[in-house]
């Protein structure tokens, strides 16, 4: 979760189950809560996004809006970094090891990431403005322990979800506090033999 | 009237090094600029323990289609070897031009060093939805799915299939290469298409020996042996031949073409079609007696996941001609194909791999007819796990085949062979 709720009035956990079609748990979804007004996320701490093994960590990042991310590179070779989405168009030249470069993120929507020297590397940002956004682990599990405790709508956005724009949402009542999604995801795409 | 002139790719492709090198040595250099430092440097190398029965291998004289023979009576015999070893270098100019040159050492039945690949790479920053990326110098074409790296070491087995096995002796040009991919939806197309010299003896290993499959590749300007010709044979042909060669007057008089159309589907599948013409004059010969043969062949590959299976399948036909017209027929008109699939599926942490294929060429020239048929099959077993810089590889292949030739060293046409062999590979 991006940021801790201020006290709320009515507050009660929030558990949301994301799994595909098979019944397997999701990782790297990213699910949000709409419920009434909600707080502009404040960017604290440190956001990165390392290039090791010739691939991006992590493959999904949710960061608030004005987020200061770096980009370490870990590699002993270099990296290109860029991204072409409509939220962030940005290029960054990695020299080396241990060389890092930062970006700021000031509008919300999702950034896809690639590497132009390694048409492999492919990686997400996830930026919001809103505080109620948090991204699944291994166990497909995001809980929001001071979710407020009204009614609300849900969505779930995860890169390969077959769906418009890659998200599913609905709505919940208040006196749900267990959300369950069951989302049909697109297999990864191949890497394309550019390994000459 | 034989045409006794040859031009050997030596020139061109020092040529090119050294304007890469003039390049780099310029004292206004580019941003992203390093020539020589750790990152542009690596090394990796290969020691095998190999337990081979059957037949002696090509590489000693036979027909033997691995790279590591028997006993003299065709019993297990259990060699090590340093099995490969390269110096890579890879500098880059600026961001968007980087050059790869490599260097090899083969060891095994036959020790021999030189030159693996030496090209530049140009880059640009992409688009929104289009690439472009071109190539220059001595490299492998885009054929083999199985091959990976700066290094072009075999992914998932020891021993490459049969037509990657080809391609490594006998189907590496001096090439200017250009390559478009672009996005469409959830689509990906990439079109490759390259002009070629220095390959007009592509053809000539796989005439005279057959398909082979091996891990050996043919350094730059180092020869590939022959079978041994029967007397009457003699006097038409080298003994050996020179895969990286222009036969004709003057570098790139006639150049090659290859091209390719690669399409990623949104589900993991990707086809890709290949053809490739040297377009060699079949007439023309150097002083060394080594031909112009004029090969195409078109080739199809699959990559595919299922389940957590990864899936890869190729398949080629061509054909190549060398020689006079007698009688309507070229002294030599052959015909060769091949496919294999190949799955392959991770178990913890060993990467296991299974893979079968099939092979044959049949003859038709005035001189070299079809009782130089080659055909056979193989089946391959592989395990591999990786610690770090270092890669265990422990493989199980057979193959069996029927080639006449054979009689003419006083053994039986249909032979097979059995080879257990241990890897163990540093990349540094």
């Amino acid at each position: 979760m991006l940021a801790l709720a201020a006290a709320q009035a009515s507050a009660a956990p929030l558990t949301v189950r994301v799994v595909d079609s098979n019944g397997r748990p999701v990782n790297d979804a990213v699910v949000s809560l709409r419920s009434g007004p909600a707080s502009r996320p404040v960017p604290t701490g440190n956001y990165s996004v390392s290039q090791k093994d010739m691939q991006f960590h992590p493959f999904v990042l949710v960061v608030p809006v004005g987020a200061k991310v770096s980009f370490p590179n870990l590699d002993p070779t270099r990296h290109h970094v860029y991204s072409f989405s409509p939220a962030k168009q940005f290029e960054l030249k990695l020299f080396a090891r241990d060389q890092s470069r930062s970006v700021t993120f000031d509008k919300p929507g999702v950034v896809a990431l690639g590497c132009n020297i390694h048409d492999a590397m492919t990686a997400y940002l996830f930026v919001t403005d809103n505080q109620w956004t948090a991204k699944t682990g291994p166990n497909g599990i995001v809980r929001f322990a001071d979710a407020p405790n009204s009614a609300g709508k849900v969505s779930v956005w995860h890169p390969y979800l077959r769906a418009k724009a890659n998200v599913v949402e609905r709505q919940l009542v208040a006196s749900e506090r267990n959300a369950s999604f069951t989302v049909a995801l697109r297999s990864p795409p191949m890497a394309m033999s550019d390994g000459y | 009237m034989l045409r006794a002139r040859s031009f050997s790719a030596s020139g061109p492709v020092l040529r090119l090094l050294a304007t890469a090198a003039l390049t780099c040595a310029s004292p206004a250099l580019a941003e992203g600029t390093d020539i020589l430092s750790s990152q542009t440097l690596s090394v990796s190398g290969t020691i095998s323990l190999a337990a081979t029965d059957g037949e002696e291998s090509w590489l000693d004289g036979g027909f033997g289609k691995l790279s590591t023979s028997g006993t003299k009576n065709g019993d297990l015999r259990v060699i090590p070897m340093l099995s490969e070893a390269n110096l890579i270098w890879q500098p880059r100019i600026s961001w968007a031009i980087s050059g790869t040159v490599v260097g090899t050492f083969q060891g095994g039945e036959r020790n021999e060093a030189g030159l693996s690949e030496a090209f530049l790479t140009y880059k640009p920053m992409r688009g929104a939805t289009t690439g472009f990326s071109a190539r220059a110098g001595l490299m492998w074409p885009p054929v083999s799915l199985e091959h990976e790296g700066a290094d072009w070491h075999v992914r998932d087995t020891i021993t490459p299939s049969a037509i990657n096995s080809w391609i490594g002796e006998e189907v590496r040009p001096v090439a200017v290469e250009g390559t478009v991919s672009s996005q469409l939806g959830e689509h990906k197309l990439t079109a490759t298409a390259a002009l070629f010299a220095a390959n007009d003896t592509a053809g000539t290993l796989l005439t005279f020996r057959g398909w082979a499959l091996h891990n050996r590749r043919t350094l730059a300007f180092n020869d590939q042996p022959l079978p041994p010709f029967e007397p009457d044979d003699v006097g038409y042909q080298a003994q050996h031949t020179h895969p990286l060669l222009d036969v004709d007057s003057g570098f790139a008089s006639r150049p090659g073409y290859y091209a390719k159309l690669a399409w990623q589907m949104p589900v993991p599948l990707r086809v890709e079609l290949f053809r490739y013409d040297n377009r060699a004059d079949p007439e023309w010969v150097n002083e060394d007696l080594e031909w112009g043969w004029h090969t195409h062949f078109n080739h199809l590959g699959l990559a595919a996941e299922l389940l957590g299976t990864k899936i890869r399948a190729q398949a080629i036909t061509g054909r190549t001609r060398m020689g006079y017209a007698e009688g309507g027929r070229r002294w030599v008109d052959m015909r060769f194909r091949s496919a294999f699939l190949m799955l392959t599926h991770p178990v913890g942490t060993v990467g296991l791999a299974a893979r079968i294929e099939a092979f044959d060429t049949h003859n038709r020239g005035s001189w070299w007819g079809s009782e130089y048929d080659d055909s056979g099959w193989s089946a391959t077993l592989a395990g591999k796990r990786a610690w770090g810089p270092i890669t265990g590889l422990l493989e199980l292949i057979h193959v069996s085949s029927d080639n006449d030739s054979r009689e003419g060293i006083g053994i039986d046409p249909e032979q097979s062979q059995t080879r257990l062999q241990a890897d163990m590979r540093l990349s540094w």
